[in-house]
């Protein structure tokens, strides 16, 4: 294979996981971050170091979880870059506020809220799970947690949200 | 924990779903430099090849003594199409919500890239559409609302098959069927007919690559 129709193949192949992906990818960043314009830019640069690093993908079947992670260092990375100020739920952004906005039907939007408001640590393997589709070892794995400890934060995730949502 | 308490986290579960599931902008792809000639690898062959697996994990077994990543993930593989199929339904619950929200005509457009297929959307309420990864290939994953509940639709345009395969879940059934140089895999709960459905799909669709 030459080198300019390797490359069209390695662009097309990119373009294939990135279509099927970008929305994970997003979504991943958006409530890791809290921010949507911070999503954007993270998602940004986790695709030019996806880009990059490509060929160290060896099996497609395993991309959704080479770009998430991916997705989680650049998120790190940008608030370590930033040093960013913890978000106050009183005064938001507008670009925090974005990912609370209401939406249509309304029913969702104290339980967007409620997820908006919990901390990291009990929202990043709430996510995984329930939007990604995680198991609690893949999701300690990607956290660098014991198993043990992922169900813990899952189950204190779930009750919060279930306690924040019967109050309203 | 009692079946009344596993229905109420899973109930909790699918509002969290939907709840998290945000709109997510246009894809805007970076200006991506160019790739050293050299450093420019080949597609890999498809995760069915024996070959590229013992070699995989042949390689994995060297680099486990330093490299912490897990082999499982990174070649993962599955014995046939159904174990694939039904695997993936596992992996996005979410999509199974009882609904009457259908999805927009955008984002069916989204789930279903000209480049592989054309979907004349009919009467029937699409309630899911995202497109996914099957066996290395992009499959569009639709759901929509059956008599008995959601009924998942994959469209595999790269899966030919000789006849027809049989899906049985622990709580699902359903068949991928041969469609064209492909197929399409329907599974819904035990009670669902999924015959009409099927017709009313294949009805539908075009392959286009």
């Amino acid at each position: 294979m030459n080198s300019s129709s390797a490359e069209g193949t390695r662009r097309q192949r990119f373009d294939s996981l990135v279509t099927v992906f970008h929305q994970d990818m997003y979504r991943f960043a958006a409530w890791l971050s809290r921010d949507t314009a911070v999503a954007e830019d993270v998602v940004q640069e986790a695709l030019l170091r996806a880009w990059k690093s490509l060929d160290s993908l060896r099996d497609d079947a395993a991309a959704k979880h080479w770009l998430l992670t991916i997705v989680r260092r650049e998120n790190a990375r940008y608030f370590e870059r930033r040093r960013l100020e913890t978000v106050d739920i009183d005064n938001l952004t507008a670009s925090q506020a974005a990912l609370i906005a209401e939406t249509p039907d309304g029913k969702t939007d104290d339980l967007r809220e409620a997820i908006f408001r919990l901390e990291d640590g009990y929202r990043e393997p709430l996510v995984l799970q329930v939007l990604m589709g995680y198991s609690t070892d893949e999701i300690a794995e990607m956290m660098g947690l014991k198993q043990g400890a992922v169900l813990t934060r899952l189950h204190r995730a779930r009750h919060k949200l279930k306690d924040s949502v019967a109050r309203e | 924990m009692t079946g009344e308490h596993d229905n109420e986290f899973r109930d909790l579960d699918l509002k969290i779903a939907k709840a998290l599931q945000i709109d997510v902008p246009a894809l805007k792809m970076p200006e991506l430099p160019a790739i050293e000639a050299d450093n420019v690898a080949t597609l890999p062959v498809r995760k069915r090849s024996r070959t590229l697996l013992w070699y995989a994990l042949a390689a994995s077994v060297v680099l486990a003594v330093s490299i912490t990543i897990r082999t499982n993930d990174l070649f993962r593989s599955y014995d046939s199409l159904p174990d694939e199929v039904l695997a993936h339904l596992d992996h996005e619950p979410w999509a199974l919500q009882v609904t009457d929200e259908a999805v927009s005509d955008e984002r069916l457009a989204r789930a279903i890239p000209a480049s592989l297929a054309s979907y004349e959307r009919g009467a029937e309420l699409i309630t899911y559409a995202q497109p996914c990864i099957i066996n290395g290939n992009t499959v569009p994953h639709l759901v929509v609302q059956g008599q008995y509940g959601p009924v998942t639709i994959l469209l595999m345009p790269e899966e030919r098959i000789a006849g027809a395969l049989p899906l049985d879940g622990e709580t699902v059934k359903g068949v991928i069927i041969p469609f064209g140089k492909g197929s399409i895999a329907f599974i819904g709960s035990r009670e669902e007919p999924l015959e009409s459905i099927q017709e009313k799909v294949i009805n539908s669709v075009t392959w286009t690559t």
